[in-house]
């Protein structure tokens, strides 16, 4: 067993290096494919979190009108706590939103602002996500009222376009993965050929054909694993530096995850391409 | 130790290799197979393999009839039959070393066995002062030799040599006959196809003479045919 390991090794590694041209190819095919499947998945995740975010603390803000009268925001008052759908509500004077203004909106924006200026708020979380459709619509155009915000729409539009884009992704990844299988099919046929006399002075001696073919099978094995390395580092380094994980708060499980399923086609995919190469072009 | 048995064998183009052969080869005989081209010599050797299987008949080797051999088995079969061919067949990468060693080492013997047999076996047909050359650097006779060597570490208990001196001059094809006259002598089965009419009537071994297929004659101490030299 320690022999054929050894030998199993050697030949594996020989072949990787005298085709290394098309090694680099196939290694580089599934990396990339490889890639855009972790990104897809990634932003997948993210879609996810982010709809759980908003269905836990959806709000409704009801922006008064900053001149408005105290009877104007009593009116609006009543009215929320009246609304059935309506769980809960706070509100915040001008004071309040103008401290938070400050905070939030850049340094040139805010320092137009005046407290006198700024609109007081009610902010509110509907009973069911799907009512801040409801409050809007009520409290738009009542008398005092500037604007009725809701982040529903803006997240449906985030989650439709994430969602093409992950479409976009898996299509090339699709397309790629199958050309990055056809290389390494390849790559293992020019290994089979360039070894055609070794295979058949093998068989001639009694090789059996689980000895023959293995090299070649952990050549592909090896050429999917590199490929997934790469196409890991290259999602981990997305994860890394282009900070989805702040936005919608994924954690280090969820790239484990995908960095997981990345090995695991990168791997089935140098398998699967030499398992066809082997079937097809070596006669054992 | 090997007995075929009505063995018949037609190629898919329609052309019978062998017909209706019936042959029984003893334990540590000496045999050679003549006939001229065409006449099944190689198909015979190829149904010993199985790289072929016979259409009908029967192919017994050591009492197993390895026509019920599954695939998997095919491979131990082989390591029981050694092959020589005319082209010899040796990798030219390789040194004369390595190339006998890899034979022992693609059946999974332990590299002590490698390093105590090769070098032994290279002793047994002269060429242990060259095991670091590469084939290209030896002559025909010595490139044979080594093919041979490939053949035998193994110690099989048959080898078979497809015209093996059929690319040698008369000097190198009688150092070789006398290697396979010396594993002969260690019991090893030898069937060997040719066409040297010389070589064949010089050792007086057993002939078997094909013909389209069919066993024409089939001599203890036989001469490569007396009609042969008249007819050409």
């Amino acid at each position: 067993m320690r022999v054929y390991l050894r030998y199993a090794f050697k030949e594996t590694f020989t072949n990787l290096w005298r085709n290394r041209m098309m090694t680099v190819a196939a290694v580089l095919t599934v990396a990339v494919s490889l890639s855009l499947v972790g990104s897809a998945l990634l932003l997948k995740q993210s879609a996810a979190q982010a709809s759980a975010q908003w269905q836990q603390g959806t709000r409704v803000t009801v922006w008064m009108q900053p001149n408005a009268s105290s009877s104007e925001i009593d009116s609006v008052k009543t009215q929320l706590a009246s609304m059935p759908i309506v769980k809960d509500c706070q509100f915040f004077t001008q004071a309040q939103d103008y401290q938070q203004a400050k905070t939030l909106l850049p340094a040139d924006e805010w320092s137009v602002l005046t407290p006198s200026a700024t609109p007081s708020s009610f902010r509110c979380i509907p009973t069911v996500p799907t009512d801040a459709f409801t409050v809007q619509s009520t409290f738009t155009n009542q008398p005092g009222v500037y604007q009725v915000t809701a982040p529903e729409q803006q997240i449906r539009q985030m989650n439709h376009a994430i969602r093409i884009l992950q479409i976009v992704f898996l299509a090339l990844a699709a397309v790629l993965l199958l050309s990055a299988t056809v290389l390494i099919l390849n790559t293992i046929r020019m290994a089979i050929f360039s070894r055609r006399r070794e295979v058949s002075v093998m068989k001639l001696v009694g090789a059996t054909n689980w000895f023959i073919r293995v090299p070649f099978i952990t050549e592909g094995f090896i050429q999917g694993l590199l490929g997934s390395a790469v196409a890991i580092l290259a999602v981990t380094a997305l994860h890394t530096w282009y900070p989805l994980h702040n936005e919608f708060a994924l954690n280090a499980s969820a790239l484990l995850g995908t960095n997981t399923v990345v090995l695991v086609v990168g791997v089935v995919i140098g398998s699967v391409g030499s398992a066809i190469a082997i079937r097809r072009f070596l006669d054992v | 130790m090997i007995r075929f048995e009505n063995v018949s064998k037609t190629y898919k183009n329609g052309t019978p290799a062998l017909r209706n052969v019936t042959l029984d080869i003893e334990k540590g005989e000496f045999i050679f197979l003549v006939g001229a081209s065409g006449s099944g010599k190689t198909t015979f050797l190829r149904l010993l393999l199985r790289e072929e299987t016979p259409d009908a008949g029967r192919i017994l080797e050591a009492g197993r009839d390895i026509g019920e051999l599954p695939k998997w088995r095919v491979p131990y079969l082989r390591r029981n039959i050694g092959c020589v061919f005319q082209d010899f067949r040796l990798l030219p990468n390789k040194s004369v070393f390595e190339n006998v060693a890899f034979a022992l080492e693609v059946i999974g013997r332990p590299r002590s066995t490698v390093e105590s047999q090769v070098p032994q076996i290279l002793e047994l047909v002269g060429l242990a002062d060259k095991s670091k050359n590469l084939p290209h650097e030896l002559s025909g006779g010595e490139q044979q030799r080594v093919a041979v060597a490939r053949a035998f570490v193994n110690r099989p208990l048959i080898l078979l040599a497809d015209e093996p001196t059929g690319n040698l001059d008369p000097a190198n094809s009688e150092s070789i006959m006398a290697l396979l006259e010396r594993i002969n002598r260690t019991g090893t089965t030898v069937v060997m196809a040719t066409h040297d009419k010389a070589l064949v009537d010089r050792m007086r071994r057993r002939v078997v003479e094909l013909d389209r297929g069919e066993i024409v004659r089939d001599q203890v101490r036989g001469v490569y045919g007396i009609d042969e030299g008249v007819a050409i």
